[in-house]
């Protein structure tokens, strides 16, 4: 056996000089696979002797430069006389890992159970399994590292580092063997290959950027332009019986339009456009789809006699006036609403708008006024939107202007 | 060879097809050195096992769309509300599913603590030097690795489609809108259309559960594979070079340990995961872009994001047809900063320090004062973003004005990292003062002498080593280590806790270092 008798001679150089070698007691742990392995000194001197080079001489590539001279190696330097353990000790640190064991098949079977024969509903439910999983887990861990700490030994093996780097022969070799690979593809030599393939390769790439423009709109129509909502009158926005409308009615959220008298002063409501009216009954309106809502929610308010002055009454009817809901900032829904000082904070980023001011920004993060819609109140009665915004609503995008 | 072990006889059946004795016996015999702030960067590993583990349960009954239906299930609140079958799926996963709701917490809990995990990792890799050559490559994948891991949190946030999610994605498409020249074409081509669209939830289920998790785990096979071959930085102390490793070899004994440890850290997902509730959706309800709560919080590792947000002033240009909006500083151009400079420190120290050394053996915080302090600089500018992220919440439960904590933050983003730069390098001037001090002048006496010049002087002796440290110096500090003192209740448990992870030595036995050089002739 060569191979261990070097193992053994070079061990006579490796164990740690510093003296401090202790013996551990006789009950040292029969299972430890390392010391079988690596021979008798190790139950002789309570160090578990390690060897990572014994074959390094039959040589991987490293072995010109490492050497035989221990890189690799694992040696033992210290063994600590942390727990001398007599046998009572030990048997208890088995008890209490197989214990933790124990626990843990218990706690799984527990789990197992209770996940088929528990109640989704009950309030029991999930944290059962919750504490039966920790602990069928928690049991493993808890074993596995008192075993490790309190059974295996204590050794502190010490191991040599390889170096970082190549010796300069083995740079300058990879570095032959690459340039002279150059050389011969001859792509420094042939510039109508090397450009050709640069402009198929630059080609190829475009063919990436193809099916990510792919993932715009799937409706296939020409999307329509981010300032524009759901409010604005086209020429096919006619009523029920065909005739072309003033404006468009405002529903809350059930879908129910909403009549002059029905904010009192002070109020607000969430509205949107009606854009779907029942053919089987008409003034009810289908509730709003998540794609109109995401642009055209607003804000309906009304605001207190005499609060609404000088160029801020335009677009308004009788104290009521209306804003967009979406955030100029961040586009979250504005909706807080101080009914005495007239302030709108979005939650989002605490942006202030001051409604009786155009809806300026007071204060927070937010840049523009809050877009406004002109409103006014049709013939039966119903609120009305006169057209969009007057500005594009939500945050600010490059294009705005 | 008299007997062929059956150990032996599997080995020599696997070595013959890939002859990898050489290397089985290498990677058991492999020393891994000892401390408990190395296993800060397992946990991020455990927890992402636990992520792979829960994820693959939750895809199993979650229906990533955004079809509009009608809930008609168990949970009597939500009867009748039009919501997304993303919603309602993860509706029903959480109240009808067997063990839908465990496996559902586990999985956000996991996320929250694969995040942290990093980010107390990076923070120790940061403070002790351990990015130093050779290691940038590892620094450099690790940072790639964190943001992936907030992209991933972000992504798995958003699909179940709630109010609480949907406003955050409401704010992302604002955020891509941002960019200059291409933004909208961005949140065009991501959403599908204008937001809300139809296309982002199955597009975030995608990337949530293949695209980013298949990069995450190649990345993360290169991170431990390098570190693998490179073998673990570990402290100076005794005994302990630039060339060798001190500690526990693979087998039996790191393997064992930190087996046991991911069963703990699963473990503890599953305490959480059963007993801290998180993320109940159904409070919250399905998303409707004109709604929002009051309060609404991301999850805590997008909070200095939304903190930024917050502090950011109003500023927008608009010209030659064209706004920038306010948003692309905050949100995209300070995070592109941020994670660029962390990318790039090692590099940057390196050219700065004109350090080009190897270096295995690590720093503490304090021997690397501009370090130390440029660390504690970025964390403490991270934290005035994380406290003004939730700094509504801040006012109303403590009844602060809004407003004072909005200046309060702007003000303190400029003036406190500086202060805390400053504070922190003489801190660490005056610990290695102190350390100085202890090593030279030694430990107090109280035994004050007569000289026969009529001179008093206090007798000091050298420093004790305690006899784990000359033993297994785990703390590696050699002569300075200073030993947790004390008998409340925190010391005593901080000893508990450090002692179920690092072996200590019979502390009775400490020996003077007068002792241990007369043990040494």
């Amino acid at each position: 056996m060569p191979a261990q008798d070097s193992v053994l001679g070079r061990l006579k150089h490796s164990v740690s000089s510093s003296g401090r070698v202790t013996k551990r007691g006789e009950s040292e742990g029969a299972g430890d696979a390392g010391d079988a392995i690596d021979g008798p000194p190790v139950s002789v001197t309570g160090i578990v002797a390690t060897d990572s080079s014994i074959s390094d001489a039959d040589g991987d590539g490293g072995a010109s430069y490492v050497g035989g001279t221990g890189i690799g190696d694992v040696a033992p330097q210290r063994a600590h006389g942390v727990e001398d353990l007599d046998r009572r000790q030990e048997r208890r640190a088995e008890w209490t890992v197989a214990a933790y064991f124990g626990l843990s098949t218990i706690a799984t079977l527990a789990f197992v159970v209770t996940d088929l024969i528990g109640n989704t509903h009950r309030q029991y439910y999930t944290p059962l399994l919750g504490t039966f999983l920790g602990l069928a887990l928690g049991g493993l861990g808890f074993g596995m590292i008192t075993w490790a700490k309190k059974l295996m030994g204590n050794e502190e093996a010490v191991q040599e580092r390889e170096p970082h780097f190549s010796p300069p022969e083995e740079v300058a070799a990879a570095a032959a063997v690459f340039s002279k690979g150059v050389e011969t593809s001859g792509i420094a030599q042939r510039p109508i290959i090397r450009r050709t393939l640069l402009m198929a390769s630059g080609a190829l790439g475009l063919i990436g950027v193809v099916p990510l423009l792919n993932l715009g709109p799937m409706s296939g129509r020409k999307p329509k332009a981010l300032g524009e909502t759901s409010w604005r009158l086209t020429k096919a926005t006619t009523d029920i019986s065909g005739k072309p409308t003033k404006g468009i009615r405002m529903i809350d959220q059930t879908g129910r339009p909403i009549k002059l008298g029905d904010l009192a002063a002070g109020g607000l409501l969430t509205v949107f456009p009606a854009l779907d009216e029942s053919k089987a009954e008409p003034n009810t309106f289908g509730e709003p789809t998540l794609q109109v809502k995401g642009d055209s929610t607003v804000l309906l308010i009304r605001l207190h006699p005499g609060e609404l002055t000088g160029k801020h009454v335009d677009g308004t009817y009788f104290d009521h006036i209306a804003f967009s809901k979406i955030c100029t900032h961040a586009g979250c829904p504005v909706s807080l609403y101080e009914q005495q000082t007239h302030h709108l904070l979005c939650p989002c980023h605490q942006s202030i708008f001051d409604v009786t001011d155009g809806a300026r920004p007071l204060s927070g993060p937010a840049a523009r006024p809050l877009p406004q819609l002109a409103i006014s109140v049709d013939e039966e009665g119903y609120f009305i939107a006169t057209g969009d915004f007057n500005q594009p609503v939500g945050p600010t995008f490059w294009e705005r202007g | 060879m008299s007997t062929v072990t059956p150990v032996e006889k599997v080995i020599r059946a696997q070595d013959n097809r890939f002859s990898n004795a050489k290397f089985l016996r290498k990677s058991l015999n492999k020393v891994f050195p000892d401390h408990w702030s190395f296993l800060l960067g397992e946990i991020a590993l455990y927890s992402f096992i636990v992520l792979l583990l829960s994820g693959t349960y939750l895809t199993l009954f979650f229906d990533p769309s955004q079809t509009e239906t009608v809930y008609h299930g168990s949970y009597a609140p939500l009867e009748g509300v039009p919501m997304s079958l993303a919603y309602s799926s993860t509706v029903r996963l959480s109240f009808d599913v067997r063990a839908g709701l465990i496996f559902r917490q586990i999985h956000h809990w996991a996320a929250l603590l694969f995040v942290a995990s990093i980010i107390i990792h990076l923070m120790r890799v940061f403070f002790t030097g351990a990015f130093r050559k050779p290691r940038e490559v590892n620094w450099l994948i690790g940072v790639v690795l964190l943001v992936l891991g907030l992209v991933e949190g972000f992504a798995g946030y958003s699909l179940p489609d709630d109010l609480l999610s949907g406003t955050g994605l409401r704010i992302m498409y604002s955020v891509i809108q941002s960019v200059p020249v291409v933004g909208t074409w961005l949140g065009y081509l991501l959403f599908g259309g204008e937001f809300p669209g139809q296309g982002l939830i199955p597009r975030l289920y995608v990337m949530h559960i293949l695209l980013v998790p298949g990069i995450l785990l190649a990345l993360i096979s290169a991170h431990l594979g390098i570190m693998w071959h490179q073998k673990h930085t570990q402290f100076p102390g005794p005994g302990r070079t630039e060339n060798n490793v001190v500690g526990h070899r693979m087998f039996p004994h790191f393997a064992a340990k930190s087996g046991g440890f991911f069963m703990m850290v699963f473990g503890m997902c599953a305490l959480l995961g059963g007993l801290a509730q998180i993320n109940p959706v159904w409070l919250y309800g399905p998303y409707d872009p004109s709604q929002v709560s009051a309060a609404s919080q991301p999850d805590f590792y997008i909070g200095f994001l939304d903190g930024s947000t917050r502090l950011w002033l109003p500023w927008e240009f608009r010209g030659g047809g064209v706004s920038l909006s306010s948003m692309f500083w905050p949100t995209v151009v300070l995070p592109g900063l941020l994670f660029t400079a962390l990318a790039l420190y090692p590099w940057l120290e390196a050219k700065f320090t004109g350090d080009k050394e190897f270096h295995n053996l690590l720093e503490r915080p304090r021997d690397n004062p501009t370090r130390t302090g440029i660390g504690a600089m970025a964390l403490s500018f991270y934290g005035v973003l994380m406290i003004s992220g939730g700094n509504d919440i801040i006012a109303t439960t403590f009844h602060i004005s809004l407003n004072a904590m909005t200046w309060g933050g702007r003000t303190a983003c400029i003036l406190v990292p500086p202060v805390v730069f400053y504070m922190t390098r003489r801190i660490c001037y005056a610990l290695q003062d102190k350390d100085r001090e202890l090593e030279i002048h030694g430990v107090e006496t109280g035994i004050v002498r007569q000289l026969p010049s009529g001179e008093f002087v206090e007798v000091t002796i050298p420093k004790p080593i305690p006899a784990h440290v000359e033993l297994t110096s785990v703390d590696g500090d050699g002569v300075t280590r200073h030993e947790v003192e004390g008998n409340s209740v925190l010391t005593k448990g901080a000893r508990a806790v450090s002692g179920f992870f690092v072996e200590r030595g019979d502390e009775a036995n400490s020996k003077t270092p007068d002792e241990i050089a007369g043990q040494r002739k």
